[in-house]
C-alpha cells in the first residue's frame, strides 16, 4: 500500500513536469498532413502518424513512450506499474517476462484493446491514453499487430486477409492488388494469393497474419508472442521476417516469453518483472552475464 | 467503405451461409404472406363498402291497396327532390320475379303468390347525398309520413355495419402489421445474430485493423435488407399469383354477390410492404450488431 502511495506521488509529479514537456508534442505542420494512400484517401485523425516518417523533427523524437503508466485489473495489484518507456522511430524491442507478467497489456495499452489507468502513452508525439472512441480505428490504421493465435479469418482467401487494411482505408483496387502481391513476396507467399487461409500450415497462416501487419506501411508493427504456436524452426523463420521488416525501417515490439529466441538475438530487451520494467539495452546473454541470475525469465521452453 | 464494398461482402457472405439465410427468407415469407392476405381482405371489403357507400338507395314498400295517385305524386315530389336521381315502381308481380330470378328456389317457394310481396319504390340517391346520412334520414322520416307508406328501409344498419367490418379489418391489418413487423425483427435479429456469431474473427480482424463501427455494420445493414428485400418480394409474387390464379374462379361469384371486382394490393401498397420489409430487416440487423459492437 505504501508502495503505491509512494508512486502515485511520482506520477503527480510527472503530471506537474507534463506542462513542460509540451515541445514533444508532435509538430503542427506535420498534424496538418494527410498521408497519400491514393486519390480518394481522406484527411483522418491521426494521418500524422505516418507523416511524421519523412519529418526531420518528427523523426527525432520517440515513435513511443510511456510515462508513468499504471493497468489496474484487481484494485490495488496493478500489473502494470510506474512504467517509463522510450521507443525510437527504427528500434526492434522485445518484451519479455514469464506468462500473466502483463505482456500482452503493455500491447494492448498502444492498439487501444485495453485503456491506461495511470499516466499516458504518447505515440508519434500524441497522447493515445485518452483517445475517444471513435479515433481509436484510425490510431490502428497506423499500427500492425500480429497475434500467437494468428487471427485469420479461415475461410478467406490469403489475399482477402492481407488486402483488409487496404480496404478499411478505401485504396483503390488496382494499388491493393499491387500492394497485397508486392508484401506476399515479403513472407515468402508469393503467388499464394488465391489459397484458402485454411488450407495453409500454422506457419504460413502466421505469414499471413505478418503481411496484413505490414502492408499498410505501419509507423509500429506490435507482435504479441508471434511464434507462441509455432515449433522452434518456424519460430526462428518468423523472428527473421520481423527483422527484415524491421530492417526495411519499420519500428518493431515483438512480445515474447520465449528464452532461445531472445538468447539468439541481441536486440534491446524489456523485461516485465513484478509490474514493472527491466530494461537491458543490448540483449539477453550480455544483460544475464551482468546480472547474476534471471529469476524473472522463465526457464527455457517453459510456456 | 463505398456501398459496393459493403454489397460485396454481404454477397459472399449469403453465399457461405446460405443454408441460414435461406431459412431467414422463407421464414420472412411466411410472415409477409399472413401480412399480404390481410391487406388484400381489406382492399377488398374497402372496395366492396365504397362500392355500396356510393349507390345508396331507399326502399319505401307500400301498404296493400295503396292508391296509384299517391304513389304517383310521391314519386313525383321525390324526383323533385336534388338528392334523388331516380325513383323506380316495383310492383308485387315485379318483386316476385326478382326473386325468382335472383335465387335458385325450390317448387314450394317458386308457387308463392305475388301478393307475399310488397310493391315498393325503390329511390336512388345521388353521390353527394350517400356522403350525407343526415339528409337520407331527413327524406326518410319525409317519406314515411306520406299516405300509403308502409316502412322506408334506408339500409343504413347494414352501411353500417359494413363500415365497422372495415374499420376493425382496418386496426385489425394495423396490429397484423406491427406483428410482422416484430417478427421480420428477431428473425432478421436472430439470423444477424447466428452471422455474428459465425463471423466474430472476421469482426475482430476488421476492429483491429482500424475499421470504423459503420464499416463493420455495413455489409450487415445490406444483408439485414437484403433478407427483407427478398421475403416480402417472394410472398407479394406469391400472393400476385394466387390472386391471378384463383381471381378467374371467384371473380364472377364475388362481383354478383358484391357489386365489385376482386383487387388486389395497388402498386403503391405493394411497394410500401417491399420497403418497409427493407426497412424493418436493417433495424433488426442494427440492433443484432449494437450490443456486440458497443462491447468492443
Amino acid at each position: 500500500m505504501f508502495d503505491r502511495d509512494r508512486d502515485r506521488d511520482r506520477s503527480r509529479d510527472r503530471d506537474r513536469d507534463r506542462d513542460r514537456d509540451r515541445d514533444r508534442e508532435p509538430d503542427r505542420d506535420a498534424t496538418d498532413r494527410v498521408h497519400t494512400l491514393g486519390a480518394r484517401d481522406k484527411k483522418k485523425p491521426f494521418s500524422f502518424f505516418r507523416a511524421g516518417r519523412g519529418e526531420a523533427s518528427a523523426a527525432n523524437k520517440p515513435i513511443l513512450v510511456f510515462e508513468g503508466v499504471y493497468k489496474y485489473f484487481k484494485r490495488d495489484q496493478p500489473t502494470l506499474r510506474d512504467i517509463d518507456l522510450e521507443i525510437e522511430r527504427g528500434e526492434f524491442v522485445f518484451v519479455t517476462g514469464p506468462s500473466g507478467a502483463g505482456k500482452s497489456t503493455l500491447l494492448k495499452l498502444v492498439y487501444r484493446a485495453e485503456t491506461v489507468d495511470e499516466g499516458r502513452i504518447l505515440f508519434c508525439g500524441r497522447d493515445i491514453s485518452r483517445l475517444t472512441a471513435t479515433s481509436i480505428p484510425f490510431l490502428r490504421r497506423n499500427l500492425g499487430v500480429v497475434f500467437q493465435d494468428f487471427k485469420v479469418v479461415p475461410h478467406w482467401t490469403v489475399f482477402e486477409n492481407v488486402a483488409v487494411p487496404l480496404e478499411i482505408m478505401k485504396m483503390p483496387a488496382r494499388l491493393v492488388r499491387s500492394r497485397v502481391g508486392e508484401v506476399l513476396e515479403r513472407v515468402g507467399l508469393s503467388g499464394r494469393g488465391d489459397e484458402r487461409t485454411a488450407t495453409l500450415s500454422g506457419g504460413e497462416q502466421q505469414r499471413v497474419s505478418v503481411a496484413r501487419a505490414i502492408v499498410g506501411e505501419p509507423a509500429l508493427v506490435l507482435a504479441d508472442e508471434p511464434t507462441g504456436n509455432l515449433d522452434p524452426q518456424l519460430a526462428v523463420d518468423i523472428l527473421t521476417l520481423f527483422e527484415e521488416i524491421h530492417q526495411a525501417g519499420t519500428t518493431v515490439v515483438f512480445a515474447t516469453h520465449d528464452r532461445s529466441l531472445l538468447e539468439t538475438r541481441p536486440h534491446r530487451l524489456l523485461i516485465i518483472d513484478d509490474s514493472r520494467i527491466i530494461e537491458a539495452r543490448s540483449g539477453l546473454t550480455q544483460w544475464a552475464e551482468e546480472q547474476s541470475g534471471i529469476s524473472a525469465l522463465p526457464a527455457r521452453g517453459a510456456a | 467503405m463505398d456501398f459496393t464494398t459493403a454489397i460485396k461482402r454481404a454477397a459472399r457472405s449469403a453465399r457461405e451461409e446460405a443454408r441460414l439465410y435461406l431459412v431467414a427468407i422463407s421464414s420472412l415469407a411466411v410472415a409477409f404472406l399472413c401480412l399480404g392476405a390481410a391487406l388484400i381482405t381489406i382492399a377488398n371489403l374497402s372496395a366492396i363498402a365504397e362500392r355500396w357507400g356510393q349507390s345508396v338507395r331507399l326502399s319505401i314498400y307500400l301498404t296493400d291497396g295503396a292508391d296509384a295517385a299517391d304513389v304517383t305524386q310521391m314519386r313525383a315530389l321525390l324526383d323533385a327532390l336534388p338528392e334523388v336521381t331516380s325513383t323506380q315502381l316495383v310492383s308485387s308481380a315485379d318483386a316476385r320475379q326478382q326473386f325468382l330470378d335472383g335465387n335458385e328456389v325450390g317448387h314450394d317457394l317458386a308457387a308463392l303468390p305475388a301478393e307475399v310481396f310488397p310493391s315498393s319504390v325503390e329511390v336512388t340517391l345521388s353521390p353527394a347525398a350517400a356522403e350525407n346520412p343526415a339528409i337520407i334520414s331527413q327524406i326518410a322520416e319525409r317519406v314515411a309520413r306520406l299516405r300509403g307508406v308502409e316502412q322506408v328501409e334506408t339500409y343504413r344498419t347494414w352501411m353500417d355495419r359494413l363500415r365497422m367490418l372495415v374499420a376493425g379489418g382496418r386496426f385489425g391489418a394495423g396490429v397484423l402489421a406491427l406483428l410482422v413487423g416484430v417478427c421480420v425483427l428477431a428473425i432478421v435479429g436472430n439470423t444477424i445474430r447466428l452471422s455474428i456469431a459465425n463471423r466474430k474473427t472476421e469482426i475482430e480482424v476488421l476492429k483491429l485493423c482500424g475499421a470504423t463501427d459503420s464499416f463493420v455494420r455495413r455489409p450487415f445493414l445490406v444483408e439485414g435488407a437484403a433478407q427483407g428485400l427478398v421475403g416480402a418480394a417472394f410472398a407479394v409474387s406469391l400472393l400476385l399469383a394466387l390472386f391471378l390464379f384463383a381471381s378467374g374462379e371467384i371473380a364472377p361469384a364475388f362481383a354478383a354477390f358484391t357489386g365489385v371486382r376482386p383487387v388486389f394490393l395497388t402498386v403503391p401498397m405493394m411497394a410500401l410492404v417491399v420497403v418497409g420489409a427493407v426497412v424493418v430487416g436493417s433495424a433488426g440487423s442494427a440492433l443484432a450488431l449494437r450490443r456486440y459492437l458497443a462491447e468492443r
